[in-house]
């Protein structure tokens, strides 16, 4: 009897708690408007750059407004994968401005967008904790205008860390003192892409100004310049002559952009192969014996050295700005590309697309 | 003994004639031989030994057989001296039977010994038997007691007790005594009994006090019920003296009191909404007026028969045979008027008159659908400016002008659950067709009349809420009045866009610079469908910000031979809820936000960062703000787009605007941000 009777309690308790909630929810039109910003904000998201953890089980994703969202990769692939595994582990707000490069080292991630790059511990991201390890901003000359950083490549051999963008150079940071010790200059305009060629100690580099440099990182001399857009064969005035994208295995070279995607030797300096692709590239990669690419179109292709396109895998997203092979773990091996939308789309099997993961 | 004895005397029997003589003999002998005590034989027989007694008698028989023996030798001899012999032989005889009379004696005697004490034995296990026969009965007993107290429940078992854990952080240390109680459950459980008999103590008296305080108030409130009733006729005295008074002073309270006088005739959802209207307007809002119109007369008429609603089943049944028997054909005319019945109004109605500061008038109609049980509203605008009519008239008509003032509240369907019961019966499909001539059911017109409807079960009463509709009081007159105002805007704003203008006022100059090249040339209203057949309008729909309440636009800017088309979905509750564009360019070839990357960041200088285009005065210049942005945004995307070196001559639109970059990023954004002071433009 003394039992029913606490338990009648507890339950007039509810009741009124939730018809306060049902009062809360009636008087209130402030989080409508927050939510239609909310969407319009989701509706014109770019996710420009990804990366993924030491241990492969998360992805973080960086996008337009500077927030960056960390997916849990080993919840969304496992067989009892719900909507909500496809959402967020955390976000929150980096930069001021979008993030347009991310990499990971073995215990951190670097963030880099409008001028500055900032350190996140893996260790603490995935516990919740969002506070920045250390933030770095390379020496620039005065300017009206901060310079972005477009580009970060990791140098393990020497632990250090290339990064490079808007003021035409790359600078080259020492991550154990986190001092700048080299700039490497040359490019006319800002520079979009970086690539590194470990067995020659060489750094490549793709640029607005249409070209693509080869760097000595012991002495920081340009080693090389190829003006792309200047052979016949590669060059499309009417899409301009930036290059977007490169990848480098050894002597081979794959670059792209305004000029056709082709396949370089770099000894000789020739370019060799043509994709026949109409649309400006943006993401390239070796893969196996493959190339995989991506651009203002809504695929992924998959070509293969002979100029074939083997594939053309079709996604969610109208135009792709990073593509991203989880290398780092075996079971959750996936490729995932991200782009103009909220959603990233997810390729178990490189064939399809199996899901997205969606930004909230 | 005796068998032995049997054997033995076989042939003596032949021989001699029976015992008796040799009895005789054995006692004589035994008389002899015990000469000294002849009453003590009892006594001599625990003396003799039994076996000692047999040797002697078999013995002695033998003797007495061999003395027969040597007599009948004698005698058959016949000698002559064998009298004496034979004398001699006899006593010997004699001396024996004597002997064997004693012993029969002593067997006798023993025999009976022997009897007696087997009669004791037999008596003594008699007596053990008993006993053990008592103590079974009584082992059985016990068994069964034992059984009886193992089955014994207990009512304390029924007893709902406090958990353990309660118990011990609850219950005061001298009840529950851990020390003792942890380790005999017995103990723990009496301990808990005590503790759950004290609580229910303490709860009855508890009961008892709440009893007597129930009746310690319901006395007062008689005591103020009465008090009451006496001020009843008190106040009515004064009011009556206090009516020259105001004829003197000439204030319309009595106006006012005859237009309460007619509010009781309301039905309860109009009074409470004439009520809490009224209210707000003496408190918060002075040109806020409220009054009941329709004739009160039918209203009492309604009034008078109250069970008539509930009857109206049965009635409407009986009426239904009796029209059925004479006028069968028309049944769809039947049909007509039981939906007229339904959809029938009070026939009073509040008026409610929201005026804003530039003299524009809101006219609000409550109408109270009586067997609906629903209030709609219709609303009507007297602008103050008289403004030529224009495609988008649309905005201040009627049937949108209200629509979606909370989200999701567009009014087409009822709010109460119970009506589509209702309509079922009577054939309409949805109140939607009657909106025009009923008016609106909003679910704010609802919460005004104070009607909560849940949204799973139906009503069946009528309860009328003052609470409810004071708490939406204010906010719901409010916006009204904003979008009232935000109407009256977009109406004055349309006006100018048909003709090509963009206004934008001078505390917005700073967000343009003055050259804008791209011009607005037309301004058009479009439907749905058409919205929804563009090509670039896809990914609005499925984000599920293009909605069939919405009010869909065209607006299409053009510079040289470069066109843009901006498709507006503009959200009922603009400007607290911004439009979204979606922008198609047509030059060199399609492009919209599918295939460019920088069209897609043009939609997003105008729709996300729409915040720092609201201007003044709550943003009821967002929409024009938006597109003069557009404008520039184009300017700024044609000027910057590279120049294809393939195509002979000049650059069509030669780059005028100072940029720091034309390109950025990896998307190669192109720099859409107007600096204002300085007038140069950067990358966002």
């Amino acid at each position: 009897m003394l039992m029913k009777g606490r338990g009648l309690l507890s339950l007039s308790l509810k009741l009124a708690a939730s018809l306060r909630m049902r009062h809360a929810e009636e008087g209130n039109t402030a989080p409508q408007t927050m939510d239609i910003q909310r969407s319009l904000e989701l509706l014109h998201m770019t996710v420009y750059s990804q990366s993924v953890s030491p241990c492969g089980k998360y992805l973080a994703a960086g996008n337009n407004y500077g927030e960056i969202a960390i997916f849990s990769l080993s919840a969304a692939l496992s067989s009892e994968a719900k909507e909500e595994s496809k959402k967020p582990v955390v976000s929150f707000t980096a930069h001021d401005g979008p993030i347009y490069a991310m990499v990971s080292t073995d215990r951190q991630l670097l963030s880099a967008g409008n001028g500055e790059v900032k350190a996140w511990n893996w260790s603490e991201i995935v516990k919740k904790g969002c506070k920045e390890a250390w933030s770095r901003r390379p020496p620039y000359g005065s300017s009206l205008e901060v310079p972005e950083i477009n580009s970060l490549q990791l140098n393990l051999k020497d632990n250090s860390l290339l990064m490079a963008g808007g003021d035409c150079s790359i600078h080259m940071m020492d991550l154990e003192s986190g001092s700048f010790t080299h700039e490497f200059q040359g490019h006319s305009d800002y520079i979009h892409c970086l690539a590194l060629r470990e067995q020659l100690r060489e750094c490549l580099s793709g640029s607005e100004d249409g070209t693509v440099r080869l760097w000595d990182l012991r002495t920081g001399n340009q080693v090389q310049s190829i003006e792309v857009h200047k052979y016949e064969e590669c060059n499309r005035p009417q899409n301009g002559k930036w290059i977007r994208c490169l990848a480098t295995d050894s002597d081979w070279m794959v670059c792209g952009g305004g000029p056709a995607l082709t396949l370089w030797h770099l000894r000789s300096v020739t370019p060799t192969t043509i994709f026949p692709l109409p649309q400006c590239q943006q993401q390239v990669m070796f893969y196996q014996d493959l190339i995989l690419s991506a651009g203002h179109s809504p695929t992924i292709n998959h070509l293969q050295i002979s100029g074939e396109v083997k594939a053309q895998i079709p996604c969610m997203l109208h135009c792709v700005h990073s593509l991203s092979i989880n290398e780092q773990s075996p079971e959750h091996k996936v490729l995932t590309a991200a782009g103009s939308s909220h959603c990233i789309d997810v390729f178990t099997n490189f064939g399809y697309r199996a899901f997205s993961l969606v930004f909230t | 003994m005796s068998s032995d004895s049997g054997k033995k005397r076989k042939p003596k029997v032949i021989r001699t004639e029976g015992v008796a003589p040799e009895g005789k003999r054995s006692r004589a002998e035994a008389e002899h031989s015990q000469e000294g005590r002849p009453l003590s034989e009892e006594a001599e027989v625990e003396l003799r030994d039994p076996s000692k007694d047999f040797a002697l008698y078999q013995r002695t028989c033998q003797d007495l057989q061999r003395l027969m023996l040597e007599i009948q030798e004698l005698k058959s001899r016949g000698g002559r001296d064998s009298a004496a012999e034979i004398e001699e032989r006899r006593i010997q005889s004699c001396v024996h039977f004597m002997t064997l009379k004693k012993l029969n004696r002593l067997a006798h005697i023993r025999l009976k010994s022997g009897r007696d004490q087997t009669h004791e034995a037999k008596q003594k296990v008699d007596a053990y038997h008993l006993q053990l026969q008592n103590l079974l009965y009584e082992v059985m007993h016990l068994q069964k007691e034992i059984t009886k107290c193992l089955e014994f429940k207990s009512k304390h078992e029924e007893i709902e007790l406090v958990g353990l854990e309660a118990f011990y952080s609850e219950a005061p240390e001298e009840i529950s005594r851990p020390e003792v109680t942890q380790e005999d459950p017995h103990q723990q459980t009496l301990a808990r009994l005590d503790w759950e008999l004290e609580q229910r103590k303490r709860l009855a008296e508890k009961y008892k006090e709440g009893l007597s305080q129930k009746e310690t108030i319901l006395k007062e409130i008689e005591v103020k019920k009465e008090y009451l009733s006496n001020l009843q006729p008190r106040l009515h005295s004064i009011m009556q003296a206090s009516l020259p008074v105001q004829e003197y002073l000439s204030m319309p309270f009595d106006q006012v009191h005859k237009q309460h006088e007619t509010a009781r005739h309301l039905p309860p959802p109009l009074y409470v909404l004439f009520v809490q209207a009224s209210a707000y307007g003496q408190a918060c809002d002075k040109k806020l007026v409220v009054a009941i119109e329709g004739n009160v007369e039918e209203a009492k008429a309604l009034c008078k028969p109250p069970e008539d609603s509930q009857d109206d089943e049965s009635d409407s049944d009986a009426e239904e045979e009796q029209t059925t028997k004479r006028r069968r054909p028309t049944l769809g005319v039947q049909l007509d008027d039981k939906r007229k019945e339904m959809l029938k109004r009070h026939p009073l109605t509040v008026n409610v008159d929201l005026k804003c500061k530039d003299g524009s008038l809101l006219h609000l109609t409550f109408y109270f659908l009586m067997s609906l049980n629903v209030v709609t509203v219709k609303a009507k605008v007297t602008a103050a400016k008289v403004t030529a009519p224009i495609s988008g008239g649309d905005l201040l008509s009627p049937d949108s002008l209200l629509s979606c003032l909370y989200p999701g509240d567009h009014g087409k369907r009822t709010p109460n659950p119970a009506n589509q019961f209702q309509f079922d019966k009577v054939g309409i499909v949805s109140l939607s067709d009657y909106v025009a001539e009923l008016g609106h059911p909003y679910l704010w017109a609802q919460k005004l009349g104070g009607l909560h409807f849940p949204k799973d079960q139906p009503q069946s009463s009528i309860a009328a809420d003052n609470t409810l509709s004071a708490s939406h009081m204010e906010q719901t007159m409010k916006l009204l009045k904003t979008r009232l105002e935000s109407r009256l805007a977009l109406h004055r704003q349309f006006a100018s866009l048909e003709h090509g203008i963009l206004p934008v006022s001078s505390e917005c100059q700073h967000l343009f610079p003055a050259k804008i090249v791209s011009r607005l040339v037309k301004w058009v209203t479009i439907t749905y469908e058409d919205y929804l057949e563009l090509s670039y309008t896809k990914d609005v729909v499925e984000a599920g910000l293009a909605e069939d309440t919405h009010l869909y636009y065209m607006a299409f800017i053009e510079r040289g031979t470069a066109k843009l088309q901006a498709a507006v979905a503009l959200n009922p509750g603009y400007c607290a809820i911004p439009p979204v564009f979606s922008l198609g360019l047509n030059w060199n070839g399609e492009r919209n936000n599918r295939n460019d990357d920088n069209i897609r960041a043009m939609e997003r200088e105008v729709n996300v960062h729409q915040g720092e285009l609201l201007g003044p005065r709550r943003g009821f210049q967002l929409l024009t703000n938006q597109l003069q942005r557009l404008c520039l945004l184009m300017d700024v995307y044609l000027e910057t787009e590279a120049h294809d070196s393939s195509v002979e001559g000049p650059k069509e639109f030669p780059r005028e605007k100072m940029c720091l970059r034309l390109a950025r990023g990896p998307s190669r954004m192109k720099p859409f941000k107007y600096n204002h002071p300085q007038g140069f433009f950067s990358h966002r």
